[in-house]
């Protein structure tokens, strides 16, 4: 009896302190990313907005982002890493691949949680649900890094591939991030905190009840003391010498990849000021740049002089204006002559210029009154 | 008649014009009357009685040709045309009688005593603030804080004030053609006019189209603001949907109305909205409607000159993404919604997450459906047992 109650009290290791610290990067980057990431996929929801301007706008939130995805990248990287080293070097099984027995193992569930059939599925180390996760997981951050790079980087993006890729990129990770979200609210959620409160994530055991229905091939081989035998420390030691180099190239290349996705182009983060059209009043053409010699000649051949007189000393014609000694602005004095006052015949910049404008001007101004 | 017999005359015909006007003014001011006639815009808020007799000033001032030769050499005409007022809104189609000159210039009796202005622009100015506001409070109020008040109150007299848009003392009614707005906006701010002129807007204006927006329309009267500033700018895109939104306006040229949506769900777009919401004063670096069809010069959109037409849109981004290949203009979805022709890639990956995210979550759904439906069993059938 008293070994029974021990028995049940016994706890499984299942996952080291490096797993579990990986696992916070995750739950951290994730929410984070998540937070920061879909309010801008329903920027025109009011919560959306509410949301946006709590975290203090959305240029932070876009640098939140970015910082968040980094280090996601980041972990990434290190996670490939890691995963080399146990199945390359210790030899680890890849006990996160799918097989068929996965897929019988859903049936059979099903089947027996819908009361067709007597028996639980003896589950392996990771079972179906597991695999489902991690694999979404891999999957997912594959997609968000792709998409998010064409978005972080459409300029470089765009000279490799049609421009078109980069709308569908921003359709792409919005509605990845929404499949991921849904998924741990659903699946994730229900499995390990809402059926049972799995605690194994963060202490890194697991109880013998929960071994049993959730993990029962794995415990029936623990307990009969069948667990592969580990490989030999020399075996070991061979292929350590093996992996290290390669680890330290491919993370100079991923990280050095990673470095180069963050700073290719500054596009998408400061993008060069808008210049503003040139706005209010003031001509490009300044008085200043008139000169009255110029202006004299112009009188003559612009047939200014028909209508205003030889010396612009006001016609004895229609034009019943003392031009010569003008004391109006040289804006409205352009003005003027674009508009055409009274019985003036209007004149665009195409037929007579500002340029030229000035050079008039300045010589009216040089004549007596 | 001695000099004060005159001023006697002079000083009972303005006390019976003074009468005859109160009596104007109480019954223009009762309540039925006021119902009878909407108040136009432009209307004075009258406090002034005018009155009317301008006979003693132009016996000096009707000669034509008088002028002055001020201290900085600019003309100071003091003659007038006793028609240009009569024929203006302070004339004889005035509702609360003709004003008379005193009614804005003061009284001031012949010999004047006061020297003469330093020049005739800082006249006008003075005059303008003086003058204008006892009758149109509404209208200077709503000056306060504007470009041109600012200009002025920080020394610039070429900035406008009342006459130079309304004219002095041939002012006519304000709401007569929206062609005299841009063209009296244009009388200073000529290079804006001429870009204006040859915009779809200002050639739709000057072939006699009354619905384009005109200078006021997007500047405003009186307030004006100033354009240049962050908040204009985040809220721009609102100003142009204002008429470009406006399904009813927009059918009249068979312009989609989907501009201003498109854009909202766009990168750019939703971005600005989000500054708009938060801090309109924060300036965005990310386009605005201005950004790529242009300021007063808006061209139309289907014309091969036109900046965002494909063949010209890669200049056009590359405005503020200098590195953007020719490729990149693509990645601009358009203002009409996207179809299966227009953008296959845009429409596969939508259709894709259209069918896995309910498949991968009603999968979720069911299987955790399963598994609840065994527990709620297994329980009830442990309490029967």
């Amino acid at each position: 009896m008293e070994e029974q109650t021990l028995q049940a009290q016994k706890q499984y290791p299942r996952f080291t302190p490096t797993e579990r610290f990986e696992h916070i990067l995750l739950i951290v980057t994730f929410v984070g990313l998540s937070l920061t990431g879909l309010p801008q996929k329903y920027a025109a929801e009011d919560w959306a907005k509410t949301m946006i301007n709590l975290m203090g706008g959305v240029e932070s939130i876009r640098i939140v982002h970015r910082i968040l995805a980094t280090i996601l990248m980041a972990e990434s990287i290190y996670h490939g890493g890691i995963i080399t080293y146990k199945l390359y070097v210790l030899g680890r099984r890849a006990s996160m691949l799918p097989g068929i027995r996965d897929l019988r193992d859903v049936i059979q569930w099903i089947t027996f949680n819908l009361g067709w059939s007597r028996s639980h599925p003896h589950l392996p180390r990771y079972n179906f649900g597991e695999k489902a996760e991690y694999l979404a997981v891999v999957w997912g951050t594959v997609v968000m890094i792709i998409t998010g790079f064409m978005m972080w980087n459409p300029i470089t993006t765009s000279t490799v591939l049609p421009g078109e890729v980069i709308p569908a990129a921003r359709v792409a990770h919005g509605n990845e991030a929404l499949l991921a979200v849904l998924s741990i609210l659903i699946w994730h959620m229900y499995n390990v905190h809402v059926r049972r409160f799995n605690r194994s994530m963060f202490t890194g055991k697991l109880s013998r009840e929960a071994m049993i229905e959730e993990h029962a091939a794995e415990l029936e081989t623990i307990e009969k003391g069948e667990l592969p035998p580990g490989r030999p420390p020399q075996v070991i030691e061979r292929r350590k010498r093996r992996f290290w180099p390669y680890a330290i190239i491919m993370t100079i290349i991923l990280v050095g990849g990673l470095i180069r996705f963050l700073t290719v182009e500054q596009t998408a983060i400061t993008t060069i000021p808008r210049q503003l059209s040139v706005v209010g009043g003031p001509l490009l053409v300044s008085a200043d740049n008139g000169q009255a010699d110029q202006g004299a000649t112009l009188w003559q051949t612009l047939e200014c002089k028909t209508c205003h007189g030889e010396n612009a000393e006001s016609g004895d014609m229609t034009m019943n204006v003392i031009l010569a000694g003008t004391k109006i602005s040289f804006e409205a004095f352009v003005g003027a002559v674009r508009r055409g006052p009274a019985d003036m015949h209007p004149f665009s910049a195409d037929q007579i210029t500002d340029e030229q404008l000035a050079h008039l001007y300045a010589w009216l101004r040089t004549l007596e009154r | 008649m001695t000099r004060n017999d005159r001023l006697i005359c002079l000083f009972f015909a303005i006390g019976g014009l003074f009468i005859l006007a109160g009596v104007a003014l109480a019954f223009n001011m009762s309540p039925v009357l006021a119902q009878d006639s909407p108040t136009p815009t432009a209307v004075a808020q009258n406090n002034v009685t005018p009155t009317g007799d301008d006979s003693y000033c132009l016996v000096c001032h009707a000669q034509p040709s008088q002028t002055y030769t001020l201290a900085d050499g600019s003309i100071f005409d003091i003659a007038v045309n006793p028609d240009t007022i009569a024929s203006s809104v302070h004339g004889t189609q005035n509702e609360s009688g003709k004003l008379g000159c005193t009614d804005c210039h003061g009284e001031n009796i012949f010999p004047h005593t006061q020297p003469l202005p330093i020049s005739s622009r800082a006249y006008t100015v003075q005059q303008s603030a003086l003058v204008c506001v006892d009758c149109h409070q509404d209208q200077t109020s709503e000056l306060v804080d504007s470009v041109h008040d600012n200009a002025l109150a920080a020394g610039n007299l070429s900035a406008a004030t009342c006459v130079d848009c309304h004219g002095a003392h041939d002012v006519q009614p304000p709401d007569v053609s929206h062609q005299t707005t841009a063209l009296t906006c244009g009388n200073c701010h000529v290079s804006v006019f001429q870009e204006y002129e040859h915009s779809v807007h200002g050639e739709a204006l000057f072939d006699g189209d009354e619905n384009v927006p005109t200078c006021v329309d997007c500047h405003g009267v009186h307030g004006i603001q100033n354009p240049t500033t962050a908040l204009f700018r985040n809220r721009s895109p609102e100003l142009c949907a204002d008429c470009h939104a406006d399904v009813e306006l927009m059918a009249q040229y068979d312009i989609t109305t989907n501009v201003f949506e498109s854009y909202l769900t766009d990168f750019h777009g939703q971005t600005v909205a989000l500054f708009e919401q938060q801090d309109p004063n924060v300036p965005t670096n990310k386009a605005v409607c201005i950004d790529c069809h242009g300021v007063h010069d808006i061209g139309r959109t289907d014309e091969n000159t036109s900046r965002v037409v494909r063949e010209n849109l890669l200049e056009t981004c590359q405005q503020c993404h200098p590195g953007a290949s020719s490729n990149f203009p693509d990645s601009w979805v358009g203002h009409f919604p996207p179809t299966a022709e227009s953008h296959p890639l845009l429409f596969i990956v939508t259709l894709f997450y259209n069918i896995l995210i309910p498949v991968t979550v009603g999968g979720f759904i069911l299987l955790v459906a399963t598994d609840v439906f065994r527990r709620i069993r297994e329980r009830l059938g442990r309490k029967d047992a």
